[in-house]
C-alpha cells in the first residue's frame, strides 16, 4: 500500500518551514527582488533554525533529513520566495559531493566546522564554455607533489560571492574528457580564488550568482574527493540527489501562483460577476490545479524512490522537468488571470513567472532531462 | 524550582471551521490543533525562568483527546520543555472549566512538587480565561491573571509581577506556590529549531486518564454552533493617489454608508 499522507514528523517540519517562509521570507520577497538584495540576515536565521544544511547528517552538524523531508521543506520555502530558496538550498548542492565522495576524515574536517555556524558553499561545475556538456569542462588541475594547482573559470555559480567553501570540478586530463574530471574542496581563503561580481538576473534576484576564477590555486591532495577521474560520476550522482528538490522548489512557485490566481478570480468582477464564474477562468484554474498536484506527487515519488535506496535518475528527471514546466505554465496562467494587473510589478505574479523560468534551466536544463528520461525509458524496451 | 505550564490544543488560526452534525460544536475532522496565543507566551516565560533560576525544570501538561494533546506537547518539548504529560480526555465536557481545572490539578499534583503553575491568560479559541483559576482552586494555590513581567524576587521563594488594569498598572509580590495567567512573556515566543523538532518526535510523553467530571458539571452545555454570517458590503476603492482615495472614501461614507451628512 502506498501512503500519500505526510507523517506527523514531516508535517511538523512543514509547519516550521511554512512559519519561517511566511513570517521571515515573504515580507521581504518583493523588496529583495526589486533591489536586488541578498538578504543575508534571512539566510543566517535559516541556518539558526536548521533549515540550511538539510542533507548533512546530524553527526556533522547538519539536519540529517532524507530527500522526502527536504522536498516538503523546500516547497514551503519556495512558496514565499524562489530566489531565497535557491540560496538556502545551495549548500545542499555544494556539500552533497562531500557526503557522497568524502572520506570520514574529510567529512569530519570540512563539514563539522562548516555546519557549526552560518556559512555558504558553492557547487562549481558550469563554465563559460558550457554547462550541459559538463564532460568538456576546461578548468585544469595539475598535480604538483602533494598538492594540485587549479586554473580556470566557472560561471553562474550560486552564492559564489558570499561562499566560504567551493566544491570544484576540474580536469587532470582534458583529452580524457569526462574520465579526467576530478573533484576538490577549496576554501575561499585559498590564494587565487576570485569570485566575480554579482550577475544581474531575470529572477531569483534575492539569490546571488557570479563567476569564480581559480588562478593558480594550490589545493592539498588531501582535499581531493575520491580519485583522479572520478569527479564526473560524483557530479552526476550529486545531481541525482539534488534534482528532486528543484521539483519541490518549482511546485512551491506553482502553488503560490495558483493561490494568487484563485483568490483574485473570486474577487475581480467583470460583466457583473466574479471572473471565477466565467468558464474560461474556471478551466484555467482547473488546469493549473492539475499541474500543481502532478508536480507535487511526481516530486514526492522521486524523493520516496531515492529514500528507499533507488538511484532515481529517471524519477528525479521526470519530477524536475515536469514540475519546472508546470511552474512556468501555472505562473503564466496566473498572470493571464490577473489581466493587466498581472503584468504590473506591483502585483506578485509576474515575479513568479521570472522565478519559475530558472527551474527549467539550472541543475540540468530540461532538454538534458528529456534526453535522460528518453535514455532511461528506452533502456527498458531495447 | 519546579515550573508547570498548562497548554491547550486549539484550532490553527487559519482553520475553516464548520458546524458538526449535531450543530452544537465545530466538526474537528481535518482541523489541526496547535499550541498558540498566550499559551505560547506561557511556555516562553517558563523557559526563560528556568534559565534565570538555576536548577529549575519545566513540565508541560495538556488535556484533551490523545492525538490533539500529543501535538501541542511535542511542540512544547521542541521549544525546550523538559517533560510532558498528556491528560487524556476523549469526552470530558471540554466546555466546563471546573471539570478541566480539576483534571489538570490532579495531573499536576501527581507530578510532585509544583512551585509555579503557568497558564496563558486565556485560551486561543474560546478565550474564556477560567481554567487557570479553576485549576489553582483545585490545587489550593493562589491565582493571579493578566500578568506581565513575572520575575523571581530577591532572596527567592517569591515572585514580583505587574498587571495592567484600567487607568493604571498594579505591581504585585506573591509567595510560592503560585498559579499565574500570563499575558506576555519577557520576549516574543521563540521558534523551535529543526533538530529540536526531530528530537521532540521521539520524546516520551507521560499519560494519564482525566479525572472524571464532577457530578455538578454538564449542567450547562452549548446548544448551537454557527458561523458568523458572511461579511457584506465591503467595497474596494481603486485609486491612483492618496488624495483620490480619501476623496472617494469621504463620498462613500456620505452617500452610501451615510455616516456623515
Ligand atoms: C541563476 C543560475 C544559477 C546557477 N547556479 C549554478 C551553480 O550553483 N553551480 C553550477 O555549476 N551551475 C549553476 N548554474 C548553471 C546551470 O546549471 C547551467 O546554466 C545549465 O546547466 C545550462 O548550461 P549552459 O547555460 O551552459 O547552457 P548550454 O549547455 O550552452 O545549453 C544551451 C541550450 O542548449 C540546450 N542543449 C545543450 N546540449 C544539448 C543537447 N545535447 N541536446 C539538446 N539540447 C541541448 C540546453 O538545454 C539549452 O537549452 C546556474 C545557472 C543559473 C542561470
Amino acid at each position: 500500500m502506498v501512503d500519500f499522507s505526510l507523517s506527523a514528523e514531516a508535517e511538523s517540519l512543514r509547519d516550521l518551514a511554512r512559519k519561517f517562509a511566511r513570517s521571515e521570507m515573504a515580507p521581504h520577497a518583493a523588496e529583495c527582488d526589486r533591489g536586488p538584495r541578498f538578504p543575508e540576515e534571512i539566510y543566517r536565521k535559516a541556518h539558526e533554525l536548521g533549515l540550511m544544511n538539510l542533507n548533512v547528517p546530524s553527526e556533522y552538524g547538519g539536519s540529517g533529513l532524507g530527500l522526502f523531508d527536504q522536498c516538503v521543506i523546500v516547497e514551503e520555502l519556495a512558496y514565499a520566495c524562489g530566489g531565497m530558496t535557491t540560496s538556502i538550498i545551495a549548500n545542499c548542492l555544494a556539500l552533497e559531493p562531500i557526503l557522497l565522495g568524502g572520506s570520514d576524515e574529510q567529512k569530519r574536517r570540512v563539514l563539522e566546522p562548516f555546519c557549526a555556524s552560518y556559512h555558504l558553499a558553492s557547487f562549481c561545475l558550469t563554465e563559460p564554455g558550457g554547462g550541459s556538456d559538463a564532460g568538456g569542462l576546461k578548468t585544469r588541475a595539475r598535480r604538483d607533489g602533494d598538492h594540485y594547482v587549479l586554473d580556470g573559470e566557472k560561471c553562474f555559480i550560486t552564492n559564489a560571492p558570499h561562499a566560504s567553501l567551493y566544491t570544484v570540478f576540474a580536469t587532470v586530463d582534458p583529452a580524457a574528457r569526462h574520465r579526467g574530471i576530478t573533484a576538490f574542496v577549496v576554501p575561499r581563503s585559498a590564494e587565487g580564488v576570485v569570485p566575480g561580481k554579482d550577475e544581474e538576473k531575470m529572477g531569483h534576484r534575492a539569490s546571488s550568482t557570479s563567476t569564480v576564477r581559480f588562478e593558480h590555486v594550490q589545493v592539498p591532495a588531501a582535499d581531493r574527493l575520491l580519485a583522479d577521474g572520478e569527479g564526473f560520476g560524483l557530479a552526476m550522482r550529486t545531481l541525482d540527489q539534488t534534482r528532486t528538490p528543484i521539483g519541490a522548489l518549482a511546485t512551491g512557485i506553482a502553488q503560490a501562483a495558483l493561490d494568487h490566481a484563485a483568490r483574485y478570480a473570486l474577487k475581480r468582477e467583470t460583466f457583473g460577476k466574479p471572473i471565477a464564474e466565467h468558464q474560461a477562468i474556471q478551466i484555467k484554474l482547473a488546469n493549473m490545479a492539475q499541474a500543481v498536484h502532478a508536480a507535487r506527487f511526481l516530486t514526492w515519488h522521486a524523493a520516496w524512490t531515492i529514500d528507499r535506496g533507488g538511484r532515481g535518475t529517471l524519477e528525479s528527471s521526470i519530477a524536475k522537468c515536469f514540475a519546472s514546466d508546470a511552474a512556468l505554465h501555472v505562473a503564466d496562467e496566473a498572470i493571464q488571470t490577473f489581466g493587466g494587473y498581472g503584468y504590473m510589478k506591483e502585483y506578485p505574479v509576474e515575479k513568479l513567472l521570472r522565478d519559475a523560468k530558472l527551474t527549467q534551466i539550472y541543475e540540468g536544463a530540461n532538454e538534458i532531462q528529456r534526453t535522460v528520461i528518453a535514455r532511461e525509458l528506452l533502456r527498458g524496451y531495447a | 524550582m519546579e515550573i508547570v505550564v498548562c497548554v491547550k490544543p486549539v484550532p490553527e488560526a487559519e482553520s475553516r471551521l464548520r458546524p458538526d452534525a449535531a450543530g452544537t460544536g465545530f466538526d474537528p475532522d481535518g482541523v489541526k490543533f496547535v499550541l498558540a496565543g498566550y499559551d505560547e507566551s506561557a511556555v516562553e516565560q517558563a523557559l526563560l525562568l528556568r534559565q534565570a533560576v538555576a536548577g529549575s525544570t519545566v513540565s508541560v501538561v495538556a488535556l484533551g483527546p490523545a492525538a490533539r494533546v500529543d501535538e501541542v506537547l511535542r511542540a512544547s518539548i521542541a521549544l525546550g520543555c523538559d517533560r510532558a504529560t498528556a491528560v487524556e480526555a476523549a469526552d470530558l465536557p471540554l466546555a466546563d472549566p471546573v471539570a478541566t481545572g480539576r483534571a489538570l490539578a490532579e495531573a499536576i499534583a501527581a507530578l510532585g512538587r509544583h512551585d509555579l503553575v503557568l497558564f496563558g491568560k486565556q485560551a486561543g479559541d474560546d478565550e474564556e480565561g477560567l481554567v487557570g483559576a479553576a485549576t489553582a482552586e483545585a490545587l489550593g494555590v493562589p491565582f493571579v491573571g493578566h500578568v506581565i513581567d513575572l520575575r523571581p524576587a530577591e532572596g527567592g521563594g517569591r515572585f514580583t509581577f505587574r498587571r495592567s488594569v484600567e487607568r493604571g498598572e498594579e505591581r504585585w509580590e506573591a509567595p510560592l506556590p503560585l498559579a499565574v495567567g500570563l499575558q506576555q512573556a519577557w520576549n516574543d515566543p521563540r521558534t523551535a529549531t529543526l533538530p529540536a523538532i526531530l528530537r521532540s518526535r521521539k520524546a516520551t510523553i507521560g499519560r494519564r486518564a482525566a479525572a472524571p467530571a464532577p457530578a455538578s458539571s454538564g449542567s450547562s452545555a452549548p446548544v448551537r454552533f454557527a458561523l458568523p454570517p458572511p461579511r457584506q458590503g465591503a467595497k474596494m476603492i481603486e485609486f491612483a493617489t492618496p488624495e483620490e482615495a480619501a476623496r472617494k472614501l469621504v463620498r462613500l461614507l456620505q452617500e452610501e454608508a451615510k455616516v456623515f451628512p
